[in-house]
């Protein structure tokens, strides 16, 4: 329980850390994103008075006359009650309407992946390991090892151009999320319909993911050398078992933790996934926000980028703890 | 008494690169029923693989060459895998190396315990899987509630205690001590190998002791067996080689370590390094670093004097002449 409340508070204390920067970052940039915005209004509306100044500096949090400490404090408690401020681009929303959306499919399109391939690349790379030097070993390896070379964006090209564009193999979607204006009948056709749309993007990032092969390998072979196992062979216990609950439940230590980082690379990796394959997630929503100059937007995609990190830590933290039982007893 | 493990001509290979290099080569010992034998010698000389070959261990690349290896007369090397995975820890159980790292640190004691049990159809009811934990691990001085802990909650003694009880689970006709305690304290080692011994009374087995301590070896074993170089140089009681050891490097080796009684003087070690074991020399392996060394020692390899069972492979040895303490 002491080391979840520990861990609990170091995410508290970097969310707070990002939260800051966060803050910081839009202010020190130059220009004023208030001015930038009364430029727009002006040329759209014409007249701009004082009241309207106030209430849009109310609107985004940036005010010229109050201190910066207090401004930051109310930012600071904004955040928390959920008050991310509103977007410039699509107004009426407010940031969390506009990145919902996005956000889902992105955690899906993540989600998804990231499951496959640690099903994939740990299968794999316990395989290779436990047959180590034999032809499949090598096949991995090697191909393991191609993937993990080949640029995301050149691999997502390829895929779609083949898949999605091409005349004679394109029987895939070349973008969306779900068919539009579509009505499914039932869940099972609109999860049918997603799944569709979700194919390439997914394999495309699986393939990218593919060098987590080596990771597995390597942690395997390590542990195979480990006396624990030899020990387990003299015990007279079965080889299927000695490769699953000796070696590959202690080799699966490490990967947990590399885990969580590889959200951060796949959630960096997703923009162009998502530009490429024009798939409704984050990605393209970062993009808008980029091209608009949507200061709150942006501002709230990489806070939900650090609490997508963090909750994606918090995770691997957890799995860990049920993994390793040298975690658990820490507190005592 | 008979001999209860034999082991003929064995011979075994490391295949690497450059061709195989014979890690053990020729070696032939007997141990009889509840006797216990030593086996010392340097860092890579082959004590271990001998150990893994016993129970056939060892993994690719490594590879028994030739010889044979009997106990109570099951040729060990003809046994097919499921023979074998019950045969292991059944007949000869082994306490390895680094008994601190050979428990699986994810896996309960008592869980270690009953997949013992389990894997050689002893039972496949947890309680009494338990019940037999719990006497064993009191034997060796743990109470029983400690069961339900991990492996990183014990101390070094105290996991080392644990797979000795372990290696007894099973009643085992031979035990196997590969450098047990080198990783413990000198009080902790003495402690624990006379708990071994007196069970060694009590369930009556036989003991293979390898370690590079000889001092050590002299107060628990009957008989000595000296590797160099992947041979046997000399076997003899474990008093004759305390007191007159007939091969130099018998002699050198006794002399490297400080006795665990009487006074302490000064360790005279045995100069240069371990023989690379891809090049060895025509004539005697200790050549280069006996002090004894003759012209002929570098030509012709040494014969075996043998006297019963004693024996020792020399040209020119220490004969009678030097005394323990000299």
């Amino acid at each position: 329980m002491n080391y979840i409340f520990k861990r609990l508070g170091f995410y508290l204390i970097a969310f707070v850390a990002a939260v800051t920067i966060n803050f910081f970052i839009p202010r020190l940039m130059p220009g004023d994103p208030v001015q930038m915005y009364m430029a727009k209004l002006y040329q759209t509306s014409g007249k701009i008075d004082a009241e309207t100044i106030a209430a849009v500096e109310k609107l985004f949090g940036f005010s010229k006359t109050k201190p910066i400490i207090e401004s930051y404090f109310e930012y600071v408690g904004s955040i928390f009650q959920g008050n991310w401020g509103f977007s410039f681009s699509q107004y009426p929303l407010t940031v969390i309407q506009a990145l919902t959306r996005g956000l889902s499919w992105t955690v899906f399109l993540m989600g998804t992946s990231l499951i496959i391939s640690f099903l994939i690349n740990n299968l794999l790379g316990i395989v290779a390991a436990w047959r180590r030097g034999s032809k499949l070993d090598s096949f991995l390896t090697v191909g393991g090892q191609l993937m993990a070379n080949i640029p995301a964006v050149v691999l997502a090209l390829l895929i779609s151009y083949t898949f999605a564009r091409s005349e004679k193999f394109g029987i895939f979607p070349a973008g969306y999320a779900v068919t539009p204006l579509f009505r499914p009948a039932n869940v099972l056709q609109y999860i049918g319909d997603v799944a569709y749309h979700a194919f390439l993007p997914v394999t495309c990032i699986v393939m990218l993911q593919l060098n987590g092969i080596m990771g597995m390998r390597a942690n395997m072979i390590n542990q195979l050398g480990e006396d624990f196992i030899a020990m387990g062979r003299a015990k007279g216990v079965p080889e299927y078992k000695l490769m699953i609950s000796y070696g590959a439940r202690n080799a699966l230590l490490p990967v947990a933790t590399t885990l969580a980082m590889q959200i951060g690379f796949m959630l960096g990796g997703s923009l162009i996934i998502e530009v490429v394959f024009n798939y409704p997630g984050l990605g393209k929503v970062m993009i808008g926000a980029l091209d608009s100059r949507d200061y709150p937007l942006m501002q709230g995609i990489l806070l939900m980028s650090t609490i997508l990190m963090l909750s994606a830590n918090f995770i691997a933290d957890m799995m860990l703890l049920i993994l390793d039982p040298r975690l658990r007893k820490q507190g005592r | 008494m008979s001999a209860l493990l034999e082991v003929k001509n064995l011979s075994v290979d490391y295949i690497t690169l450059n061709g195989a290099v014979r890690a053990v080569d020729d070696v032939s010992f007997s141990i009889e029923e509840e006797q216990s034998m030593g086996l010392a010698g340097e860092s890579g000389c082959g004590k271990s693989t001998i150990a893994y070959s016993l129970m056939r261990l060892h993994r690719p690349p490594a590879l028994i060459a030739d010889g044979s290896i009997k106990l109570g007369g099951r040729d060990i090397i003809k046994m097919g895998e499921e023979e074998l995975r019950q045969f292991r820890w059944d007949q000869i159980s082994m306490v390895f190396q680094s008994a601190m790292n050979c428990l699986n640190p994810v896996v309960k004691l008592e869980k270690q315990f009953f997949e013992i049990y389990k894997n050689h159809g002893i039972t496949k009811n947890r309680q009494e899987a338990r019940a037999r934990a719990e006497k064993l691990i009191e034997i060796v001085g743990i109470p029983k509630e400690r069961l339900n802990d991990y492996p990183h909650q014990f101390s070094g003694g105290m996991r080392q205690r644990a797979v000795i009880a372990m290696a007894l689970a099973l009643k085992p006709k031979l035990l196997i001590m590969d450098e047990p305690t080198t990783a413990l304290d000198t009080v902790v080692q003495r402690e624990i190998l006379q708990r071994v011994y007196e069970l060694k009374k009590e369930l009556k087995f036989s003991i293979l002791f390898i370690t590079h301590d000889l001092s050590l070896m002299m107060e628990f074993c009957d008989n000595v067996s000296i590797m160099y170089a992947g041979k046997i140089v000399e076997q003899a009681p474990a008093q004759t080689i305390l007191k007159n050891p007939q091969h130099p490097y018998s002699y050198g080796l006794k002399n490297s370590f400080p006795s665990l009684h009487g006074d302490i003087g000064y360790m005279e070690g045995i100069p240069g390094s371990p023989l690379n074991m891809s090049r060895i020399p025509r004539g005697c392996r200790f050549q280069d670093r006996c002090f004894r060394a003759q012209d002929i020692c570098f030509k012709e390899v040494p014969p075996r004097q043998q006297r019963g069972n004693d024996f020792y492979d020399c040209h020119n040895p220490m004969g009678t002449l030097t005394g323990s303490r000299n």
